[in-house]
């Protein structure tokens, strides 16, 4: 009877979890998607005064100030070259991206909220969020704790090794499933889809993403309509599911 | 601590036994080990910040060299740009900043693969902050910086577990100090907890962004939003400080910031595992108190949660003098009471 619980809430943890996901992202997008705008639409404006002026020649200082205003804009998640391609920066994969950036504390960087409400909102989300997906996590290992450590019970049933050994090699078992499951498999799998990095350059972004680390400075490419959706998905099971064995290992 | 075959018996092992012995011998055990940790950590920092230093500056000197030229040699080639090549231009220098190359001419040590900013490299990777104004390029960094964080973020989880464990020692240490003084221990240790939480975010969340806002220039919002992403290792890197090449910053700027990024992200994730842990159900709560009584600010009962484990970027629960809390199965899978094991 009370072994129910857990798995009751289990669900509605995660149903609960993708709403705020959800939410969050839906309200993001309406916070910044209208100064991304006007900075992108300004930087053109910018970039069209400049040509004008110095259409005829070029004065080395007013470039390099340009380009500092380009760059300062790039630093904020702005592209400062835009025939409207990318439909925005904020459109939705992107806000849930961010979203999950934040809940995961991943925090990649390369969209970042520029007005004042969307950094309060953001400071909010994190505050209320971050407790919330620690719950999150530990529902998981909870639920997922006894299929864990069973192929560890059955190899201490098979080997016998001695308890401190027990314990070390299961956590080397479960650092290898880790590593395996959740570093090489989607590395493989985005080094397939994507042509343009190397396998070591996927790994490495799987792997900055797993721990939550974030450097952003390799992305999955944008223009891909759902991919950035499903990855992004499978970046949030992979960071909940990823966690787990590090708790379990912990302990 | 044998677990006991049933939850009375369970129960019965939490009572307070001899506070007196196990407090002592934590104390005097904890502390050095204290500090030997903190030097593990120091030199580990220290290892990681030599060896990026050793891998990524010369190839960003040769990248930024190269640029450089590139975009001298089209200006001149170019003294007239036309609209198209300014854009293929400009465009290349986004990518180029992209990937990491060090495009104008002015950065401060932040923003080099210099002593400091590897330094800074090492720390916001190992506390999986992660900002990214500096990011590796060559392959060989990429593949240290994974096994760098492989084994420094347990690392700086077990020192962070530490650092708050001493906070909270201090502030029971507070609490009971204050609850010899009243004769009244519970009220004491809520006074003790939520002065602690209270001033914790004035001196983690509140007070820095002052500092930051008289470096930086940024105002106070931003500054609180930079110490919050920091401090929670998001860590966007849309604000890092060190990094305007117009400022000059005193020695004791970046130092007192890493201490802070240290300290502060101990003391929030104690909050969080408060906040946690009064999340969880509380199923059924006993007022059981743990043996060594070094509990968090809880005062009223120490609630049976299923899972009193604490989470990967949370320090273990502070109830233990050493060693971590260990989940005892009882028969009932449904019901698990945290306690102490000293001897699993």
């Amino acid at each position: 009877m009370g072994a129910l619980r857990p798995w009751a809430r289990f669900p509605l943890l995660v149903v609960g979890h993708l709403l705020a996901l959800g939410i969050g992202a839906a309200v993001f997008q309406a916070l910044e998607g209208p100064p991304a705008l006007r900075l992108q639409a300004k930087l053109r404006t910018e970039l069209a005064t400049f040509q004008a002026e110095y259409g005829a020649c070029l004065p080395p200082g007013a470039l390099e100030e340009l380009l500092g205003t380009a760059l300062a804009a790039q630093v904020r998640g702005v592209s400062s070259w835009g025939d409207g391609s990318e439909a925005g920066n904020w459109d939705l994969p992107s806000a849930l991206l961010f979203t999950a950036s934040i809940l995961t504390t991943t925090g990649y960087g390369c969209m970042a909220p520029l007005s004042a409400g969307g950094k309060a909102f953001c400071v909010l989300y994190a505050a209320l969020g971050l407790p919330a997906s620690l719950a999150l996590l530990a529902a998981l290992r909870r639920c997922l704790l006894p299929l864990l450590s069973r192929p560890g019970a059955w190899v201490a049933a098979y080997w016998r090794p001695a308890p401190a050994r027990a314990a070390l090699l299961r956590a080397a078992g479960l650092g290898l499933l880790v590593a395996g499951a959740f570093v090489l498999l989607p590395a493989l799998v985005l080094w397939g889809v994507q042509g343009d990095c190397s396998l070591l350059e996927a790994i490495y972004f799987c792997f900055s993403s797993l721990s939550t680390i974030g450097l952003g400075d390799l992305l999955p490419g944008h223009g891909r309509g759902l991919h950035p959706v499903l990855y992004h998905l499978g970046q949030l099971a992979l960071l909940g599911g990823g966690t787990l064995p590090w708790a379990v290992v912990w302990e | 601590m044998a677990p006991g075959p049933g939850l009375p018996a369970s129960l019965a092992l939490c009572r307070p036994r001899a506070p007196a012995a196990p407090d002592d011998r934590a104390r005097h055990c904890a502390v050095p080990g204290t500090v030997l940790l903190l030097l593990a950590y120091l030199a580990y920092l220290a290892l990681g910040t030599g060896v990026f230093w050793v891998l990524e500056s010369p190839a960003a000197r040769d990248s930024s060299a190269r640029f450089q030229r590139e975009k001298w040699a089209l200006l001149q080639n170019f003294t007239c740009l036309d609209g198209p090549a300014l854009d293929s231009l400009i465009r290349g220098i986004v990518q180029a900043y992209q990937s990491g190359d060090i495009v104008l001419g002015n950065t401060t040590s932040m923003g080099r693969w210099e002593l400091v900013g590897s330094f800074f490299f090492s720390v916001s990777t190992v506390t999986t902050i992660g900002y990214g104004n500096l990011s590796p390029h060559t392959m060989a960094a990429r593949l240290f910086c994974i096994f760098f964080a492989l084994v420094g973020i347990p690392l700086n989880l077990v020192v962070l577990n530490r650092l708050g464990h001493l906070m909270q020692q201090g502030v029971h240490h507070c609490a009971r100090s204050l609850g010899g003084a009243w004769q009244d221990p519970a009220k004491a240790r809520w006074l003790a907890g939520s002065g602690a939480l209270l001033s914790g975010l004035l001196l983690f969340l509140l007070l820095p962004p002052l500092l930051f806002c008289h470096m930086e220039g940024w105002s106070y919002v931003e500054s609180f939003y930079f110490a919050f992403i920091t401090l929670s290792t998001v860590g966007f890197g849309d604000y890092v400080i060190g990094m305007d090449p117009s400022r000059r910053y005193p020695l004791w700027y970046k130092n007192t910031v890493s201490l802070w990024i240290l300290f502060g992200m101990a003391w929030l994730a104690l909050i969080i595992k408060l906040i946690l842990s009064l999340l969880e159900t509380p199923g059924r709560s006993y007022s059981c108190y743990h043996h060594s009584s070094k509990e968090n600010f809880k005062p009223q009962s120490w609630r049976q949660s299923p899972d009193g484990e604490a989470e990967p970027r949370l320090p273990q629960s502070g109830c233990c003098p050493e060693g971590p809390v260990r989940i005892m199965q009882h028969p009932e899978p449904s019901t698990q009471v945290s306690c102490c094991g000293k001897g699993n």
